[in-house]
């Protein structure tokens, strides 16, 4: 199943513009330990490839968000080595992780993701605030106009539509220009209409700003955004799917049902 | 169901709980130990007022106004005496069983002539010296014999074990008829409780002799044969011996020995004030802890009323788990509160005062008080958040938000607040302007409580603009954790204003007390600086007087300019108003006019102290429209009376000089030298050109003799007074701590809800890379701007009380005010350390927080 072969690993990771943006090699994440032991990672091998939009499909209990968590250095894997960039980010203590998800990585979430005491603005200078740098005034005004928010800066997210506020989130990820940006279930909140204004955003920000985006989904519609999707089940990389259509993504979902109920 | 439900919540909770129960406990820790410790102690002396008390006493009659303040014999003036045939007249009486005449007084003063060491307490409890008998409960003789013949002495074994002093030791007695040694012969042991007094008899000649120079008694002792009521003896011996006689019932016997332990009361009254603060500040924490309980299961209180429970079922569910807390919390501050009155009773022991853990009375009133206090306050504060939590819809158990909705200050609450902040300040600059102190007072008592209750009603609206101000500087110094800081400490007034009170009122009343304090020692000093001239004060460190041969002693110091001498006597004015009050007087000999400058309203101190006249206050002379050169008529009793003219109406705003004073001279016309009281003070002042240290040396040397005397300068004299307020703050400072306990629980107790509440938000700020230091640092310094915010408010409440009270004593001696600057800064440091340590545990358990947990989506 696996596409990316270990034998070109070494030569990727050198760096590069063909070098992937984020690496897992037989990262096998289990809980617990003897008859009660889970795996919800099963040695899986995956490259995000720089510059592209990868979702991450599988069903309930696949392991998508953890392969995700696991990746974005949010949870420790149990076997196995994880890069960002050049970074093994595997054995890193909390400290270092938390400086590389704050330079290297943005994140969007399903919901929660802004402060509520911040202003959108606020909000989406907030990982440079943390990190103690200095916004790139020209690159945040295209940010925030790539998202469509630029009269809505001074609000508090209450005062914001679902919509609004994955749009501030989004914009959030892009403005620190992270290495890789990771979406767990970023539309999963909101209405069809407002995803699909998201998920836009998402690819826009692909194709015009060359961001790298992971998002994990469970909808065929979110994944057909993307330019390649990876199948989860069971803990294992199953299958994978370039230039998806939301038709093709759910007749490939079905097989698993079937899978599942035969 | 329901008491299942709020069992369960309460336990699930236990850390939260915890907190508030440490308040309750406090609380009622203090009220239960206040009550059992006073209980004991009152039932002891109850006994021991019961087993001295007879049947009736018959003593002197003094003139009233020398009973207002003590009813001990020798406080003032010359221990009282009967003839000694008074105690035929009594035995002949009907009714009377037997009779035996005492003598018994308070001015001796008991030295070691080998250490020459005062022997007995020098305050508080008396020195008892009188003649000896031997059928008596009090005492028993424990070793030697009874003292028989002019040489012998015995003393309460108390007393010879503290002074080192046995059988055959040498013991000296000074009176005002002189100094006599005495050798001990027995010792006598308290069989009641001593309450720390020092006892010496002799027998019956020897003290006639000795402590009264007549062949009189003190008082005549009386035991009824059964036959008639002690009230009918009291009739019976009053009828016979007619004028100039008082007598006591068992009952008066008893009420009077009471009066003399006041003290008793000042420390429940103390301790009570500690009750009281805790209560109060525990009040807002169990308002707050609840509060937090109840946003934090706002789903959970939604889904019980979606699934059809009723709004007084949720109301009573949480009034339940209060009430579970307040029973625990009363029931381990009853058992505290014992420990504490246990407590109390070993540091009276360490004083002199032998009160017995053994004999503790609780009584029911105790376990009553307890409960009622630490239940009803529970309840009472939990009733806030019952309602709200009452009032919280169905729809709540569907939305999905976990972080319940942000509580807005509303427009109602900020009126009210404005109202009674601004009523308070209203009443308290009233107060400062007041005319009268007693009029300023209760303005003074008004406008504290209404600023109080205002600022706390306004506080969390004063919390938004104040803590923007205050925090303006934390994004710019502490880079994003000071501006998420900054914004959390705003984002719920309501919760910020609530845990920022606790604080302010310890430290109002703190920064109260330190205003009035510090003003009352600078303006006791300036007036000592203004009004002393003389440079040493002789006076007792006992209660006693001064002894002729003292005063000779210190007459024949080389290198005074002058000695003046000073005595207080008792004296009742008959003004031309035709009203009759009792005043103090002050007799001095003429030179006291160049020892002090006497503030004057109008008239001299040289006019009031030529013969026959007097000086008054500002008080007095208004409340009698008198003028300088009215004539009143001064009752010194037993018949001699005198007129006397206003030299000099003393200015009202003089601590030091108190009552009225004239020229001795002018007394002795009145009342014979063999019928004044003995001197209270010496003044002493060097003469041109002495070395006043050679001088002091000599005065020291020539009262050598004298320990109980006590030789001050101006400086000793400011000394005296720093120390006496030093006592009084350190009451405060106690006060202080014991609030600033109770507001720490409540600022952990805020925080740590915070935390948990803000889980997700944690969560994503350690996602998006917020390192565990800053993320401790945010919550620290969260905590502080909280803790800098009730500090503000309180010490600047307690400012403008303390300078209210100032203004309001202004009149009474306290014309300077004084802010005690280090002590307000020291409060503000303290108050960030406290927010620091406050946000110790609440910013770990942040900092271990799981990230993965906290973003985790439901």
């Amino acid at each position: 199943m696996t596409t990316a072969a270990s034998a070109v690993k070494d030569q990727q990771l050198s760096g590069g513009p063909e070098a992937p943006a984020a690496a897992a090699r037989q990262v096998t994440k289990a809980y617990g330990a003897g008859e009660t032991r889970v795996t919800a990672l099963d040695a899986v091998d995956v490259d995000i490839h720089r510059g592209r939009f990868t979702a991450i499909m599988g069903p309930s209990g696949s392991g998508k968000s953890t392969l995700m968590h696991c990746l974005a250095g949010l949870d420790t894997v149990s076997e196995g080595r994880i890069w960002i960039g050049d970074t093994e980010i595997t054995g890193l203590k909390d400290r270092q992780l938390t400086k590389l998800r704050r330079d290297k990585i943005g994140f969007i979430f399903q919901s929660f993701n802004l402060l509520p005491t911040l202003n959108a603005l606020e909000n989406i200078t907030l990982p440079m605030d943390i990190a103690g740098r200095k916004p790139d005034a020209a690159w945040l005004d295209t940010v925030v106009s790539t998202v469509g928010l630029a009269d809505r800066l001074k609000h508090r997210p209450t005062q914001l539509s679902g919509g609004q506020q994955q749009r501030v989130a989004v914009a959030r990820a892009l403005a620190a220009r992270p290495e890789i940006i990771f979406g767990d279930e970023p539309t999963g909140n909101l209405d069809s209409r407002s995803g699909s204004e998201v998920l836009t955003f998402l690819r826009r920000s692909v194709d015009e700003l060359g961001q790298t985006i992971v998002m994990v989904t469970h909808d065929p519609v979110a994944a057909s955004y993307a330019d390649r999707v990876l199948f989860l089940a069971d803990g294992r990389l199953v299958d994978e799917m370039h230039a998806p259509t939301a038709d093709s993504v759910l007749e490939r979902m079905r097989r698993f049902d079937g899978k599942r109920t035969s | 169901m329901l008491l299942k439900t709020s069992l369960r919540s309460f336990f699930a909770h236990k850390g939260r709980m915890a907190l508030s129960l440490i308040a309750v406990v406090l609380s009622v820790a203090f009220v239960s130990g206040t009550l059992v410790f006073s209980n004991t102690a009152t039932a002891t002396f109850d006994k021991l007022f019961a087993t001295t008390a007879s049947d009736i006493s018959v003593r002197q009659a003094v003139p009233e106004a020398n009973d207002d303040e003590q009813g001990g014999d020798g406080e003032r003036g010359k221990p009282r005496t009967v003839p000694v045939e008074t105690e035929q007249k009594i035995a002949a009486l009907p009714g009377v069983k037997s009779v035996r005449g005492e003598v018994s007084v308070q001015n001796a003063v008991l030295t070691n002539p080998l250490t020459n060491k005062v022997v007995g307490p020098t305050s508080g409890a008396p020195t008892i010296t009188g003649s000896w008998h031997d059928n008596q409960n009090m005492l028993k003789i424990t070793s030697g014999k009874a003292p028989a013949g002019t040489g012998q002495i015995m003393l309460d074994a108390d007393t010879a074990k503290k002074a080192g002093l046995g059988i055959g030791s040498k013991l000296r007695a000074i009176t005002a008829n002189g100094d006599h040694d005495f050798t001990i012969s027995g010792i006598a042991t308290f069989q009641t409780t001593n309450p720390g007094a020092a006892l010496a008899f002799m027998d019956l000649p020897t003290a006639q002799n000795y402590l009264l120079g007549k062949t009189a008694l003190s008082s005549v002792e009386v035991t009824g044969d059964g036959s008639k009521s002690n009230g009918e003896l009291k009739a019976a011996a009053l009828a016979t011996l007619g004028d100039g006689y008082k007598v006591l019932t068992a009952e008066e016997q008893k009420a009077e020995g009471k009066a003399d332990m006041g003290f008793l009361d000042y420390m429940k009254y103390a301790m009570l004030g500690f009750a009281g603060i805790s209560l109060l500040v525990g009040g807002f924490l169990i308002i707050n802890t609840f509060s937090m309980l109840v946003a934090q299961r706002t789903r959970e209180i939604g889904l019980l009323r979606a699934i059809g429970g009723s709004r007084s079922q949720v109301n009573r569910s949480v009034l339940i788990e209060a009430l579970i807390l307040g029973v625990l919390g009363s029931t381990l501050g009853l058992l505290a509160g014992i420990g504490l009155a246990i407590g109390l009773i070993q540091l009276m022991k360490a004083t002199g005062m032998n009160l017995s853990s053994a004999d503790l009375e609780i009584g029911a009133s105790v376990p009553i008080a307890s409960y009622a206090v630490g239940v009803v306050i529970t309840v009472l504060a939990a009733w806030i958040p019952a309602r709200r939590a009452s009032r919280i819809s169905p729809m709540a158990a569907l939305r999905d938000h976990g972080t319940p909705a942000e509580a807005r200050a509303n427009r109602i609450r900020a009126a009210i607040g404005v109202l009674l902040t601004a009523g308070g300040a209203a009443l308290l600059a009233a107060a400062a302007g007041a005319s009268t102190a007693s009029s300023g007072g209760q303005l003074l008592g008004l406008g504290v409580v209404l600023s109080l209750v205002g600022l706390v009603v306004i506080g969390p609206l004063l919390s938004t603009s104040v803590i923007r101000v205050l925090g303006a500087a934390l994004p710019a110094l502490f880079g994003p954790s000071g501006k998420l800081a900054q914004r959390n400490a705003t984002r719920n007034p309501r919760r910020t204003g609530a845990t920022a009170a606790a604080l302010m009122i310890g430290l109002a009343l703190v920064t109260g007390a330190s205003v009035v304090t510090s003003s009352m020692v600078s303006s006791a000093n300036e007036q000592i600086d203004q009004s002393v001239g003389a440079d040493y004060v002789v006076a007792s460190r006992t209660n006693a007087d001064l002894t002729p041969a003292m005063v000779t002693a210190a007459q024949g110091t080389q290198g005074l300019k002058h000695l003046t001498l000073q005595k207080s006597l008792p004296v009742e004015y008959l003004t031309p108003d035709g009203k009759r009050s009792k005043e103090h007087l002050a007799a001095a000999t003429k030179t006291f006019v160049d020892d002090f400058r006497i503030p004057v309203e109008s008239g001299s101190a040289q006019a009031a102290f030529e013969v026959g006249g007097v000086a008054v206050g500002s008080e007095f002379a208004k409340e009698h429209s008198l003028r300088t050169g009215d004539r009143i008529t001064a009752d010194y009793g037993q018949g001699h009376t005198q007129q006397l003219t206003v030299g000099l109406i003393i200015k009202a705003n003089s601590d030091m000089f108190q009552g009225t004073f004239a020229n001795l001279e002018t007394v002795t016309k009145a009342v014979p030298v063999a019928e004044q009281p003995a001197d209270k003070a010496m003044f002493a002042v060097v003469a041109d050109g002495a070395d006043p240290a050679k001088v002091l040396a000599a005065l020291e040397d020539s009262l050598k003799a004298y320990p109980q005397l006590m030789i001050t300068d101006k400086a000793g004299y400011k000394e005296i007074i720093q120390s006496q307020v030093n006592t009084l703050l350190y009451m405060v400072y106690g006060l202080l701590g014991l609030a600033i306990v109770v507001a720490v629980l409540g600022v952990v107790n805020t925080l740590a809800l915070s935390v948990v509440e803000r889980t997700r938000e944690i969560g994503l700020l350690r996602a998006i890379g917020l390192s565990r230091r800053q993320l401790r640092r945010m919550i620290r310094l969260e905590s502080v701007v909280i803790a800098i915010f009730g500090a503000l408010l309180g010490t600047g409440l307690g400012l403008a009380w303390g300078i209210t009270s100032q203004q309001v004593l202004a009149d009474s001696g306290v014309a300077l005010l004084t802010v005690p600057v280090t002590t307000i800064v020291v409060i503000l440091l303290a108050s960030a350390v406290i927010g620091l340590l406050a946000a110790l545990l609440p910013a770990f358990r942040a900092g271990r927080m799981n990230v993965l947990a906290a973003i985790a989506t439901d």
